[in-house]
C-alpha cells in the first residue's frame, strides 16, 4: 500500500501555504471539465425533444389533411 | 483493398449508432483514469523539492495544455479532410473540437497563471509561452465564432477549416518558444527525445494524467460531434427513427 505523502488529511488541504493555489487549480479545472461534458448532453436532450415535436406535428398535419380529403 | 470503412466513417448515422454503443464504457474508464491519477498526484506524489507543493499543479497544468495542442491538430486535420472530401461528418468533428479545445486552452492558461504566483511571483508575463498559448485561445474562439457568422453550414465550415489550418502555423512556435526565447516558463518537462525530467514518482501520475485527458477529450469530441449530428440531420429518416420511441406509437 502506498504512503500519502501528507501526515494527515488537514495537511493535504493546505499544502504548506500552497493549498489555496493547487486547489482552486483543481476545482475551477474539473468545474470546466464537466461543463464540457453537461453542455452537449443538454443540447442533446433538447434536440431529441425538438425532433420529436416536429415528428408529431407533421403525423397530425398528415392525419387531418387525410381527413380533409375523405370529406371532399 | 476497400474503401468500405472509409467512407463508413464518413456516415454520421454510423459515427452516432456506433458511438451510442461504445460511450459508456469510454466515459466510465476515462473517469476512472482521471480520478485515479488527480488523487496520486495530489495526495501521494512527494512534493518538489524547489516549488513545494505548488508543483502539484502541473498534474492539471501539462495534460491540459497537451491536449489543447492535439485538440487543435485534431481540428485543423477535420477541417483539412472536410475541404479535400467534402466529409460533412469531418465538419461537425472540427465544430466540436473548437469549444473542447477553447476549454482546454483556458485550463492550461488559467491553471498556469495561479501556478504563477507562487513561482515566478506574477500571475500573468508576456513571455513567449504563454503569449503563444493565448493566440491558441483566440484561434479556437475564431473558428468557433466562423460557425456562427455564415448562414450556410457549408460556407461556415469552409471558413472555419480555413482558419484552423492557417491557424497550425502557432502550434510548433508554442512548442519551440521555451526554447527559442528567454522566458520564465520552465522547459518541456516531458520530451519524446530524452527521458523525463522529473522523479519516477511524480512522473508516472503525469502520464496517468495524461492519458486520463486523453480519454476524456475522446469523450467530450464524441459527445459534442453527436449532438451537432442530431442538429445537421434532423430532418432524416433515421434520426425521425430515433424518436420514434419517445413519440409513442408507430407512424
Amino acid at each position: 500500500m502506498m504512503q500519502m505523502y501528507f501526515a494527515s488529511f488537514q495537511d493535504l488541504l493546505i499544502m504548506d501555504g500552497h493549498g489555496i493555489y493547487v486547489w482552486s487549480a483543481v476545482i475551477l479545472s474539473l468545474l470546466v471539465l464537466v461543463w464540457l461534458i453537461v453542455v452537449p448532453l443538454l443540447s442533446r436532450r433538447a434536440l431529441l425533444k425538438d425532433i420529436a415535436r416536429d415528428v408529431l406535428r407533421e403525423r397530425a398535419r398528415q392525419s387531418s389533411s387525410k381527413n380533409n380529403q375523405g370529406e371532399v | 483493398m476497400s474503401w468500405q470503412w472509409f467512407h463508413r466513417l464518413g456516415s454520421p448515422r454510423w459515427f452516432y449508432q456506433t458511438s451510442t454503443r461504445w460511450l459508456p464504457l469510454l466515459a466510465l474508464i476515462a473517469a476512472a483514469v482521471l480520478v485515479s491519477g488527480l488523487v496520486w498526484g495530489l495526495a501521494f506524489a512527494p512534493a518538489d523539492a524547489k516549488q513545494g507543493n505548488s508543483f502539484r499543479i502541473i498534474y492539471i497544468h501539462v495534460p491540459a495544455s497537451f491536449l489543447a495542442l492535439a485538440g487543435y491538430y485534431i481540428m485543423a486535420i477535420a477541417g483539412a479532410v472536410g475541404l479535400i472530401w467534402k466529409m460533412k461528418l469531418s465538419y461537425m468533428v472540427m465544430k466540436s473540437a473548437a469549444p473542447i479545445g477553447a476549454a482546454l486552452t483556458f485550463i492550461a492558461l488559467f491553471t498556469g497563471a495561479i501556478w504563477g504566483k507562487p513561482t515566478w511571483g506574477a500571475y500573468w508575463v508576456w513571455d513567449a509561452r504563454i503569449t503563444s498559448m493565448l493566440i491558441l485561445l483566440f484561434l479556437y474562439l475564431g473558428v468557433m465564432a466562423l460557425q456562427y457568422a455564415y448562414h450556410s453550414i457549408d460556407a461556415a465550415s469552409k471558413a472555419g477549416a480555413i482558419l484552423a489550418l492557417v491557424g497550425t502555423v502557432n502550434i510548433p512556435i508554442i512548442y519551440k518558444s521555451v526554447d527559442w526565447w528567454y522566458t520564465l516558463h520552465q522547459p518541456a518537462t516531458i520530451k519524446f527525445t530524452s527521458a523525463p525530467s522529473m522523479h519516477i514518482d511524480m512522473f508516472l501520475p503525469l502520464l496517468v494524467m495524461i492519458v486520463g485527458f486523453y480519454l476524456f477529450y475522446a469523450v467530450a469530441l464524441i459527445l459534442h460531434t453527436r449532438s451537432e449530428i442530431l442538429r445537421r440531420e434532423r430532418k432524416t429518416a433515421w434520426v425521425r427513427e430515433l424518436v420514434q420511441p419517445n413519440v409513442g406509437e408507430k407512424a
